[in-house]
């Protein structure tokens, strides 16, 4: 009896998320955010508005990158110390699969209407292409050292991979699966991101503590600016706005103007600020690594608006995408 | 040590140097003591970059160029050989510094990678002072041998700041 009243409440439970993630776009839902645990080995949905945990999933040992296809019913999740890709279901809150891919997989990109998955290979410096029904590798082509944060356009015609240790990001043509630019930016980039015309690709250089904006027709630098302190995470806000970076060492949020390049704002964000995701209404959410919490907070504002407790180690997290 | 030199050298060459390898799993330490000294004389001992080496006591020796300010260099001689470390912030009023390792040598010190960020606190009429680090095991491969793995780097970094801390406390409160 409790058994099957517990299974009840649990299969609601199944429903309510599904219904929560089909509404993420709709007027009055608020839109649900994943984050990747790494000590914890688990990965929780987040409502925004609500600033509340949804619900929490376990995945296999030592979590780091995270992606999600585009109608927001699967996560795939990299595990670079175990060599594995996890799909994980949103609807059943559970790990489906889990893929053998390269030897240390670790930025992911759901690509192809959530058919195929992109893996950057930080020990064979590789970008490779997974399907992401199989698991099975379709793909790859040599790129630059460690390579670690990526993201493809909105055409699916290029992927932009940071190759951290050779102080590059590498261009890659999907159609063809070739390297098409290498881009010097600063010392060690890590994260990227496109302005949402995708004019503009924006790199948080690690060890030099700059930033690099890359014209995308060109494959040109056209500038470097200092930033802050080990930058970990870029975001560019929905209107293209903003372009948002967290600076892990600082413990900062660096708020810039894409016209004039000045910091407008650098609010305080907690204990090693790590991935950051740029949300509706005027909102972004960045992970404290040291305090296992997600940040919520105000960008006009210019502050922590909302703090959410998660699972020890949190690296980087995605909001999930309207359906 | 000759080739290490030369290795060296040949990197000032080629105008490159060696970028601190480290791989995607970061491991943290967070240790804290309580002082009965006031937080400005406790600061006094940690704000001097180059003086690590009177107060904790793994540190056999220090050279440091570049002074106090943020920019600075230090070169940490420990017993098993040398490590090189920079100033990045210094935040007098929070009575804050933050530091990183500039160049790794994991038969000196197990760790790949690491910042680290110490701060004094007003804690009574004493001081609290907090220090953490983010680092990454000396062997970043999946397969990282005995001595250069996530315990020992875990053990080594731990060991490094409850030491110094230890140290600390006693410098500032025999003073």
């Amino acid at each position: 009896m409790i058994a099957v009243a517990a299974m009840a409440r649990r299969l609601f439970a199944a429903f309510g998320l599904a219904a929560g993630v089909l509404m993420a776009g709709g007027s009055e839902a608020e839109p649900l955010i994943a984050v990747v645990s790494q000590q914890a080995g688990v990965v929780t949905l987040i409502d925004v508005g609500k600033a509340t945990v949804v619900t929490e999933i376990p995945v296999p040992r030592v979590p780091a990158g995270l992606a999600a296809a585009p109608d927001g019913r699967m996560l795939y999740v990299t595990h670079p110390d175990l060599g594995l890709v996890s799909r994980l279901d949103l609807a059943s809150r559970r790990v489906e699969a889990s893929f053998r891919v390269g030897r240390e997989p670790f930025g992911i990109a759901v690509t192809e209407a959530g058919r195929t998955l992109l893996v950057s290979d930080w020990s064979a410096d590789a970008l490779i292409r997974v399907d992401a029904a199989t698991g099975r590798e379709t793909g790859r082509v040599g790129i630059g050292r460690a390579p670690a944060g990526l993201v493809v356009d909105a055409a699916d015609r290029r992927a932009y991979v940071a190759d951290r240790e050779s102080n590059q990001v590498s261009v890659v043509d999907l159609a063809a699966m070739t390297r098409v630019a290498a881009v010097p930016t600063g010392k060690a980039p890590f994260a990227l991101a496109l302005s949402p015309e995708g004019g503009a690709l924006y790199v948080g250089n690690v060890q030099s503590g700059d930033l690099s904006v890359i014209a995308t027709d060109r494959l040109e630098e056209t500038s470097r600016f200092k930033i802050g302190l080990m930058p970990y995470g870029v975001a560019v806000t929905p209107d293209g706005s903003r372009v948002l970076v967290s600076n892990q060492q600082s413990g900062t949020l660096a708020v810039v103007d894409p016209t004039s390049h000045a910091i407008v704002a650098s609010p305080k964000i907690g204990a090693y600020p790590e991935g950051l995701v740029a949300l509706a209404q005027g909102r972004a959410a960045a992970v404290a690594w040291a305090e296992d919490k997600v940040m919520i907070i105000d960008i006009a504002q210019s502050r922590v608006v909302a703090q959410v407790p998660v699972g020890a180690g949190p690296r980087s997290l995605v909001a999930l995408p309207d359906p | 040590m000759f080739e290490r030199l030369m290795l060296a050298f040949a990197f000032v060459l080629m105008g490159l140097a060696p970028l601190a390898a480290h791989g995607p799993t970061p491991q943290r330490a967070e240790e804290r003591v309580t002082i009965a000294a006031a937080p400005d004389k406790v600061w006094a001992l940690l704000a001097r970059f180059g003086g690590i080496g009177d107060w904790n006591p793994l540190v056999k020796k220090v050279s440091v160029t570049g002074g106090d300010a943020a920019g600075a260099e230090r070169v940490l001689t420990l017993e098993k050989g040398e490590i090189a470390e920079g100033l990045d912030e210094v935040d007098p009023t929070a009575r804050r510094l933050s530091y990183r390792l500039l160049k790794e040598n994991v038969e000196a010190f197990p760790v790949s990678f690491y910042t680290a960020t110490i701060e004094v606190k007003p804690s009574g009429s004493g001081s609290e002072v907090v220090w953490d680090a983010r680092f990454y095991r000396a062997d970043t491969t999946n397969e990282p041998p005995e001595g250069l793995d996530d315990a020992a780097a875990i053990a080594a970094m731990g060991d490094f700041i409850r030491q110094g801390l230890e140290g600390l406390k006693s410098q500032a409160n025999g003073q």
